[in-house]
C-alpha cells in the first residue's frame, strides 16, 4: 500500500546529501527512505508506513551504508543529513538486505502456491528482487494449525507473521480500538486480540491492506483470485457522503473485492476505508438487487427486454399527465442533470426533485471557507457539532484522533453519545436546543480551527446553523459538513432542491412519477410519502434493488450500481470524483445515464451526447457550480466544485418547534445498520438492527423494562422497536436507530428529517 | 481479583514508575497471588485498574513465563537447566523431581493438581548448583536426587500459603 510517504521535492529547505554516487535534495527532516523513493531509488521495507505514525524500526529490512556511520543504518528512521553519503547498493548494504531477508524467511513457510497474498506479496518481490537466492537454515520451521479467524473477515495465518508490527500499530495508535497486540515472545510470538475476543471494529480491514505478507487475509475474498486474474480500477465508495477512494478488484465481471488504493488521496480518506466501504461490495449480487425489466399491466407483471421496457416508460410518461421526477441520493450527478434535462425538455413542466434534506437554513454555514478531510489533523482546534461522525462518516473519526494525537484540541456538542465524545470535550446538547449549547461554548485559542457538522442536525435547527456560520466567520475558521446523503452535495450543485414533487403530489398535482435510484417509501418521512403517492396514477422507476416503490410501479427498469457506472459524486466537502464501473451491469440492467439518454430519444428530445463524460461536460457547462469541471479536469483524485456564494448568517429564525406530543426524537445510526450493511453476507455478524435508547429514569417512568418492546408515534406515523435502558444516554429525550431496512423508524420523520416528538407506550 | 483490591495494590507504589505502562507488571503478579495463575477477569481487572487494554495486558502477561494464564498446580517448582546446573546435573535433577510428582520429563502438572514442574533459565544461584525455585519464595541448592524426592514429598503434603506469589 502506501508504503512511502509523499515527498515535495521542490519545497522550501531542501538538505543536499550524495544518494548511490549521485548529488541530490529533500526537504530537511524527511526519511531517507522516502527521499530515496522519490529520488528513484527503492530501499526495501517492510515494517515503515508513514501513516501509522513515528518509524519503529523493527524488521531491519531498510538497511543502508551510511558514510562515518558505524555499522548498517535504518533509512526508514534516519532523516536526511546535509552531505551524508549514503549508499544503498553497496556491497555492505547488499549484505545487510541478504541477511535480514534470509532471517525473516527462517521461520516463514514460503507456502506461496497456497498463499492469498501470492503475486501480490511484498516479502515475495522484495525477496526476489533483494534477497539471497539460497537459505542456510535446515532446521525445523514454526507450525502452527491453519489459519485462525481474527474476526468474521479476517483470517491470520500465524507461521507466515514477520513480526512487523503494522497491524498492533494501526489498532493501538491509527484506529485506537487496542484490540490487536503481539502476544509470547521470540518465535512463539503471535498476532492476537484478547483471547476469545473477536477483532471487530468500524476499520478492521485496514489491517489486511496494511499486512506485508500474506499473515491477515480476507476471508471474503480468500482463494478467489490471483492477482494476474484481475483488474482493478479506481473508484469512489457509494456507502457514505465522504467520498472515500477505493480501488475495485475485478474478476469476471464481477466485484471480487475492495481495497485502498495503492496510492492513497491524502486530501480524503488517506488510504483508510471503513469496513463498510470495504465490504459493502458483496451486497452488489444480494437477492433483491433487480436484474430483469418488468411491465405491470392490470396487476399482471411479465419481464420485459431493456429496449421494451423503455419504450413501456416512454409511452407512460408521454401520454401527458402531470409528471414528477425524484431523483434518489445515490444518483450520479450525470443522471441528476439528464433527470432535470427531461424536465426541461421532453417532459417540460415536469416537476422534479431530489430525495434529501432541504437545508433552508443552512447556506451561510455552507458559504464559508471549505476544508477537506486533510486539513483536519493539521487544525489546533476541532470542533463538532451534532451528528454521530464514527457511524456516518467513519473515515472522519480516524482524521479527528490523528488530530488530537498531533496535540489539537477536540470539542464536541451534540445530542446523542458517540465513539469521538471521549476523545475530546464532550458537550451534551438538550435536544432541539443546539443554538443554545453552540452559543454557550468556551472555545479556546487555536491557530487554526476547523468546524465540522452534521447537515441534518443543523437542517432542523437553523438558528444553531446561523451561530455555528457567525463562529467559524469570526474565527476565520473552516467548515467540513458532515453530509448525510452520497450525492446529496452532487445533486445540490445541480440546483436541485427537496420538496417540490412532495408538495405537487400531496396536492394532488403529479399523475405519473419518475424514481432514479429513488425509494421514498423507505426513506425519512416514508409515511407522508405514502400519502402523497397514493394519488399518482402511473409510476416508473429506475433502480438498482427491489423497493416498495419497484413493487408497485408500471415500469420497472434495472440500474446499475455506483460499482457498475460512470459518473461524478460530489463528495461533502465539495470534491468532485469519478465513479469508475468495475463490475458489468447485469444483463436486465444499464447505467441510469444510458436509460435517460435513451428515454430522451423516445420522447422526441434526444440529447446532443451519448457518453456519461459527454453528459457530465453538458452538466458542467449549464451550472455554475460545476463550471470548469469535465472528466479530465476531475482526474483520478478529483476536483473541488465551485464555492458556495457568500450568504449571511443574519436572518436565519429558529428554533423550529417539534410536531407532536412526548419526548424529542433524536434520530441515531449504525455503522452496520443499514440496508447496504444488510445485504452483504461479510458484513453478516456485525450488522445491527433497531432499537429505541432510552435513560433508565425515562424507562422506569413510561413503565419499559429493558428489552421489552415499545410503540412509538409522532404526528407523522408509527413503530415499534425493542428497547435498550442505557444510563450513558440523557433522560428527557428517545433515542431510535435510522436506517435499519424494515424497522421503520423513518416513519416517524417528516421528509425534510425535521424535528418531531414522540408517545411511546407498551405496544 | 477484582480491580479495587488490584488499584490499592498498585496505587502506593504508582510514584516509583516513570509509565504508567509500567503498572503492569506489578499488577500482574498481585492478581496472580489469588489463583496462582490469571483468568480473564483478572485480565480485565488489571486493565480497569492500569487503564490499558485487557488485548494488551493480556499481551504483557504472555510474554513472562512466570505469569500464567493457563491453571498450574497448588505449588509451582522451577528447575533450573542453564549452564551452572546443567553441568552439576540439573538434568537427572529434573528427571527426578518429575518422576516423584508423577509428570512427563518435560515438566507439568501432578494429577491430583498439588505440583506444576517447569523448567526454568538461570535463578542467579549458580553458587548453589543444581538450583531449583519453588513458587517465587525459596531458592534452594544444591539438591541431590535424594534432596528432590525430599522436596516433592514436603510440597504435597505442606499447606497452600495464603498468597501465591510465583
Ligand atoms: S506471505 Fe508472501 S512469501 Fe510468504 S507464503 Fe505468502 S506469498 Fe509467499
Ligand atoms: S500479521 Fe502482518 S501486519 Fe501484523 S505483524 Fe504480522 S506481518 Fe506484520
Ligand atoms: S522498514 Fe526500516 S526497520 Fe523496518
Ligand atoms: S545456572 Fe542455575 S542458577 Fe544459574
Amino acid at each position: 500500500m502506501a508504503d512511502y510517504a509523499p515527498v515535495d521535492l521542490t519545497a522550501e529547505g531542501q538538505v543536499e546529501f550524495e544518494l548511490n554516487g549521485r548529488r541530490v535534495s529533500a526537504p530537511a527532516g524527511t526519511m531517507l527512505v522516502d527521499a530515496a523513493y522519490a529520488l528513484g531509488v527503492e530501499v526495501p521495507i517492510f515494517c515503515y508506513e508513514p501513516r501509522l505514525g513515528a518509524p519503529i524500526g523493527a524488521c531491519r529490512m531498510c538497511l543502508v551504508e551510511i558514510e562515518g556511520m558505524r555499522g548498517l543504518q535504518t533509512a526508514c528512521s534516519t532523516p536526511v543529513q546535509p552531505d551524508m553519503v549514503v549508499r544503498t547498493n553497496s556491497d555492505i548494504a547488499k549484505d545487510g538486505q541478504d541477511g535480514v531477508l534470509e532471517f525473516l524467511l527462517e521461520n516463514h513457510p514460503l507456502d506461496c502456491p497456497v498463499c492469498d497474498k501470492g503475486g501480490e506479496c511484498p516479502l515475495q518481490d522484495r525477496t526476489f528482487r533483494f534477497g539471497p537466492g539460497r537459505t542456510r537454515f535446515v532446521e525445523a520451521k514454526r507450525h502452527f494449525p491453519k489459519p485462525l479467524d481474527l474476526s468474521s473477515v479476517i483470517a491470520l495465518d500465524r507461521e507466515r507473521c514477520i513480526s512487523c508490527y503494522r497491524c498492533v500499530r494501526f489498532s493501538q495508535d491509527v484506529a485506537e480500538d487496542k484490540a490487536l497486540v503481539m502476544q509470547e515472545r521470540g518465535a512463539a510470538a503471535e498476532i492476537a486480540t484478547l483471547t476469545g475476543d473477536q477483532y471487530e471494529g468500524r476499520f478492521t480491514g485496514n489491517v489486511i491492506d496494511i499486512c506485508p505478507v500474506g499473515a491477515l487475509t480476507s476471508i471474503p475474498y480468500r482463494f478467489t483470485a490471483r492477482p494476474w486474474d484481475v483488474t482493478n480500477t479506481p473508484s469512489i465508495c457509494g456507502h457514505d457522503a465522504t467520498g472515500t477512494n477505493v480501488e475495485l478488484t475485478l474478476r469476471e465481471g464481477h466485484v471480487a473485492r475492495v481495497t485502498a488504493r495503492p496510492e492513497p488521496n491524502y486530501a480524503v480518506e488517506e488510504g483508510w476505508l471503513s469496513d463498510l466501504s470495504r465490504f459493502a461490495y458483496e451486497g452488489n449480487r444480494a437477492p433483491d438487487r433487480l436484474t430483469a425489466p418488468l411491465i405491470r399491466d392490470d396487476g399482471r407483471v411479465k419481464e420485459a427486454s431493456l429496449d421494451d421496457a423503455v419504450d413501456a416508460a416512454a409511452l407512460v410518461l408521454g401520454r401527458g399527465g402531470r409528471v414528477g421526477i425524484l431523483v434518489g441520493p445515490t444518483a450520479t450527478v450525470e443522471e441528476g442533470f439528464l433527470a432535470q434535462e427531461l424536465a426541461r425538455t421532453a417532459l417540460g413542466g415536469a416537476r422534479i426533485q431530489r430525495l434529501g434534506i432541504p437545508g433552508a437554513g443552512l447556506d451561510a454555514i455552507r458559504s464559508q471557507p471549505r476544508a477537506e478531510l486533510g486539513d483536519i489533523d493539521g487544525a489546533g482546534l476541532v470542533v463538532i457539532v451534532g451528528g454521530d461522525p464514527p457511524n456516518q462518516q467513519s473515515i472522519v473519526e480516524l482524521r479527528v484522533r490523528k488530530a488530537r494525537r498531533r496535540g489539537a484540541a477536540v470539542i464536541t456538542v451534540g445530542p446523542r453519545p458517540h465513539a469521538l465524545e471521549p476523545v475530546g470535550t464532550a458537550v451534551r446538547s438538550e435536544p432541539g436546543r443546539l443554538a443554545a449549547a453552540i452559543a454557550a461554548l468556551d472555545l479556546p485559542e487555536a491557530a487554526s480551527t476547523i468546524v465540522l457538522w452534521d447537515e441534518a442536525d443543523l437542517a432542523a435547527e437553523p438558528d444553531a446553523a446561523g451561530a455555528l456560520a457567525r463562529i467559524v466567520g469570526d474565527r476565520g475558521a473552516s467548515q467540513i459538513e458532515l453530509g448525510a446523503d452520497v450525492n446529496g452535495a452532487g445533486l445540490r450543485a445541480l440546483g436541485l432542491g427537496a420538496g417540490d414533487v412532495l408538495e405537487a403530489a400531496a396536492a394532488g398535482e403529479i399523475d405519473t412519477l419518475l424514481t432514479i435510484h429513488a425509494d421514498p417509501l423507505d426513506g425519512p418521512g416514508a409515511a407522508d410519502w405514502g400519502w402523497a403517492l397514493g394519488r399518482v396514477r402511473a409510476r416508473i422507476a429506475i433502480a438498482a434493488y427491489a423497493s416498495a416503490v419497484t413493487d408497485a410501479s408500471t415500469v420497472v427498469i434495472p440500474a446499475a450500481t455506483h460499482y457498475e457506472t460512470d459518473g461524478v459524486y460530489v463528495s461533502m466537502t465539495g470534491r468532485a470524483q469519478r465513479l469508475r464501473p468495475g463490475a458489468t451491469a447485469p444483463a436486465g440492467a444499464a447505467p441510469g445515464w444510458e436509460l435517460l439518454i435513451a428515454l430522451a430519444h423516445r420522447l422526441g428530445a434526444p440529447p446532443p451526447y451519448r457518453s456519461a463524460a459527454r453528459a457530465f461536460a453538458a452538466a458542467a457547462a449549464a451550472r455554475p457550480a460545476l463550471a470548469g469541471l469535465d472528466y479530465d479536469v476531475i482526474g483520478v483524485l478529483g476536483a473541488p466544485v465551485a464555492a458556495v456564494t457568500p450568504v449571511s448568517p443574519n436572518g436565519v429564525n429558529g428554533p423550529r418547534e417539534a410536531a407532536g406530543t412526548g419526548l424529542p426524537l433524536v434520530t441515531t445510526t449504525r455503522i452496520f445498520g443499514n440496508a447496504a450493511a444488510h445485504r452483504s453476507e461479510a458484513l453478516a455478524s456485525v450488522r445491527t438492527g433497531a432499537e429505541l435508547v432510552l435513560n433508565p429514569a425515562e424507562g422506569e417512568r413510561l413503565g419499559i423494562a429493558d428489552g421489552a418492546r415499545a410503540r412509538l408515534r409522532s404526528p407523522h406515523g408509527e413503530c415499534i422497536l425493542a428497547v435498550r435502558l442505557a444510563a450513558d444516554h440523557p433522560a428527557g429525550a428517545a433515542f431510535a436507530t435510522t436506517g435499519v431496512p424494515g424497522a421503520g423508524v423513518e416513519r416517524l420523520l417528516p421528509a425534510d428529517r425535521g424535528p418531531v416528538n414522540v408517545e411511546i407506550e407498551a405496544p | 481479583m477484582n480491580a479495587a483490591a488490584i488499584s490499592a495494590h498498585i496505587e502506593p507504589i504508582r510514584h516509583e514508575y516513570a509509565e504508567g505502562r509500567s503498572l503492569i507488571l506489578p499488577a500482574l503478579k498481585y492478581a496472580q497471588t489469588e489463583k496462582g495463575h490469571l483468568t480473564r477477569e483478572d485480565i480485565e481487572a488489571v486493565a480497569e485498574a492500569t487503564g490499558f487494554s485487557a488485548a494488551y495486558v493480556e499481551s504483557v502477561a504472555s510474554f513472562y513465563d512466570r505469569l500464567y494464564l493457563q491453571p498450574t498446580g497448588q505449588r509451582v517448582v522451577s528447575v533450573c537447566v542453564t549452564l551452572s546446573c546443567m553441568l552439576r546435573g540439573s538434568d537427572e535433577l529434573m528427571e527426578r523431581i518429575c518422576d516423584r510428582a508423577g509428570v512427563s520429563h518435560h515438566g507439568g502438572t501432578s494429577e491430583d493438581g498439588m505440583i506444576t514442574v517447569q523448567e526454568a533459565q538461570c535463578l542467579g544461584y549458580c553458587d548453589h548448583a543444581p538450583a531449583v525455585q519453588v513458587d517465587a519464595e525459596q531458592t534452594r541448592g544444591p539438591l541431590t536426587l535424594d534432596d528432590a524426592d525430599a522436596l516433592v514429598d514436603e510440597l504435597r503434603t505442606s499447606p497452600r500459603p495464603d498468597e501465591l506469589w510465583r
